[in-house]
């Protein structure tokens, strides 16, 4: 087996304010899941994260076991991709969002305890009252999420983080579970983070969004703008490549040749040139920095794609 | 406990009686084929009083008929005379010969159950550090030496003392019974299997820690003893329980062993004393005893998996 440094995620820095849904884009293998994961300090092993994690004021990486105990589930919690596998099949659905309460401060074992049922009623579990003593293998997919959300959120964190919470769901339960996931985060104000590749996702739910290339941040703005004017040519290929209803075909999908950089061994210059459609010398050589291009919106690219007459025509070259 | 559960229960209890029934058959049958009979070996008799012997035990019937009188008795709970003690009625010895050995095998099973899962945990929980290789090194040990030398080796280190201490051997001559005498011999019976038990855990635990819903239990803020007691280990040992019926099986006949060298009036000291004496009857009613106690504790293993696991139901 071959051993290496995969420089998985770097240099990641972005805002987020309470009530906000801030959209993660990228291809698998991006990075979303590793940022996430890193903030709550849960990289799987051999990983292992160096620098600084700054959530706040607080550096994730200094704390004692005792604080990043506190931390996870209480100011940051996360839901996972699947939820299939990831309640726990042996314990009670109400018994692991109770658990989750208990593991913090904010509530005492009373208050935990009456708090279960209407955890589970705010998101929408039908009969929760009878379904508290349910087994997840008693739940659906939907149900399981739910379930999730509610332990998700029974702390009142500031910061939910949703890694691709629809992925496994039926495109019918999708839309609700997504609908519950914004309600949710405007009555507790919280500030969400949603990972995904869904574009039309991030469209109808984000206020902005950040778009990750190989471990980092390539662009980053408003949902508008980022959809109405990608900058980065990554960004621009993957809107690019998907085809839009509300649009009538004139144009031809554009597909993203090529796959993502084994991040063992990075290209030189820009992560994304090998792959670019508009790249120029400098692309090669030197990477560029996240630049400014509106207010608001930020892009790593030496071009830019206002800079570029007719991108269509150009990319189908 | 379900309904469901019950009605199973009662099918494998009706399975056991019958497997016990064919057992008991198969070596009453066995036996009667040996030649001479069960008091060849006795000092010469006065042909009378063989005669008289011979006829108070059934002997002197043809052995299809005898088979037919001793089901009889079996059905009605009784396994008939001792050969050897004459008076000595089987079924109460056995029963308290059994009690004895199942205080040894739940003793010696607890010492396989906590010794293994704590080493297979801790194995697992500190992958590739020097308590894991030392704790798998250790059970590769405990694997390979055979319970009859750990015996041996827990006698010098343990008994020994003892023996010279009290004057005697440690448990024939202060009886059985007291509290203190059921460690050692249970150590030696249960280490062995221990340390299977430890191996499967580990590779088990490590199975588990990589799952989703202990990464869940992580990121909610758990504190990691709660983590590995409570999501992972609990979810670990389903696959582990599965061994537990084979390797009770093998406690309990292990113990044949284990009481002759400690001297423990059990099941397995009779057994061995029973055929040195060609006490038949003995012989047939220990092979039903131990027929009817693995079936019993594979059941109640099988009892265990709905307890741990919520998804399997009877």
């Amino acid at each position: 087996m071959s051993s290496g440094t995969v420089h998985a995620v770097d240099g990641i820095s972005f805002d987020i304010d309470r009530g906000e849904i801030v959209g993660v884009v990228g291809e698998s293998g991006s990075g979303k899941t590793m940022t996430a994961l890193s903030l709550l300090r849960l990289v799987p092993e051999p990983g292992k994260i160096s620098g600084r994690i700054l959530f706040g004021e607080q550096d994730v990486l200094q704390m004692a076991d005792d604080e990043i105990r506190e931390f996870r589930g209480n100011e940051v919690a996360m839901i996972f991709q699947d939820p299939m596998t990831s309640l726990n099949p042996v314990l009670r659905v109400g018994f692991q969002v109770e658990e989750a309460m208990d593991a913090h401060r904010r509530f005492t074992r009373q208050q935990s305890r009456e708090r279960v049922v209407p955890m589970l009623q705010r998101v929408r579990i039908p009969a929760a009252k009878e379904r508290v003593k349910d087994f997840p293998h008693q739940f659906s997919g939907g149900m399981r999420q739910r379930a999730m959300i509610a332990m998700g959120v029974s702390n009142e964190p500031s910061l939910l983080i949703a890694d691709e919470p629809t992925t496994a769901l039926d495109v019918t339960v999708q839309a609700s579970i997504i609908e519950l996931l914004r309600d949710i985060s405007r009555e507790l104000r919280a500030a969400v983070i949603l990972i995904t590749h869904n574009m039309a996702l991030v469209a109808s739910l984000c206020n902005r969004v950040i778009v990750m290339y190989a471990g980092r941040i390539v662009e980053e703005g408003p949902t508008r703008a980022i959809f109405k004017n990608p900058q980065h040519p990554y960004t621009w290929s993957l809107l690019r490549s998907m085809p839009r209803v509300d649009e009538v075909a004139k144009e031809r999908l554009i597909s993203i040749k090529g796959v993502p950089p084994d991040l063992a061994k990075p290209p030189a210059g820009c992560k994304f040139h090998p792959r670019c459609r508009f790249r120029i010398d400098k692309c090669f050589t030197e990477e560029p920095p996240l630049g400014e291009v509106d207010p608001g919106q930020l892009a790593r690219c030496w071009v830019l794609m206002k800079n570029i007459q007719d991108p269509e025509s150009e990319a189908m070259r | 406990m379900s309904r469901g559960t019950l009605i199973y229960a009662a099918q494998r209890l009706v399975l056991i009686s019958v497997t016990a029934v064919v057992v008991s058959s198969l070596v009453f049958i066995g036996i009667h084929q040996l030649p001479g009979n069960a008091l060849a070996s006795e000092r010469r008799l006065n042909p009378a009083t063989e005669q008289a012997l011979l006829h108070h035990y059934n002997l002197d019937l043809p052995w299809p008929q005898q088979y037919v009188l001793w089901i009889q008795g079996l059905l009605h709970g009784n396994l008939g005379e001792s050969l050897v003690n004459m008076g000595t009625q089987i079924t109460p010895l056995l029963l308290r010969e059994t009690t004895v050995s199942v205080t040894l095998g739940l003793a010696a099973v607890c010492v396989t159950v906590f010794v293994g899962m704590t080493l297979g945990t801790i194995a697992a929980i500190r992958q590739n550090t020097w308590v894991d290789y030392a704790a798998s090194t250790a059970a590769v040990v405990g694997y390979s030496v055979p319970s009859f030398v750990w015996a041996f080796l827990l006698i010098l280190l343990t008994v020994a003392p003892f023996y010279n201490w009290t004057g005697g051997t440690f448990y024939e001559d202060i009886g059985w019974g007291k509290p203190e005498q059921i460690p050692v011999p249970a150590l030696a019976l249960g280490l062995p299997y221990a340390a299977i038990v430890a191996r499967l855990t580990r590779a088990s635990m490590l199975e588990v820690i990589r799952q989703d819903y202990v990464r869940t239990a992580w990121a909610k803020g758990l504190k990691a003893r709660i983590v590995i007691l409570r999501h992972a280990l609990r979810n670990a040992l389903i696959p582990v329980i599965s061994i537990l019926g084979p390797l009770i099986t093998g406690i309990i006949t292990g113990s044949v062993v284990i009481e002759t060298l400690f001297g423990i009036p059990g099941l397995g000291k009779e057994f061995v004393t029973s055929i040195l004496d060609r006490d038949y009857n003995i012989v047939i009613g220990v092979f039903t005893f131990y027929a009817a106690l693995v079936g019993l504790a594979n059941l109640a293993v099988d009892l265990i998996y709905p307890v741990l696991d919520p998804r399997i139901r009877y």
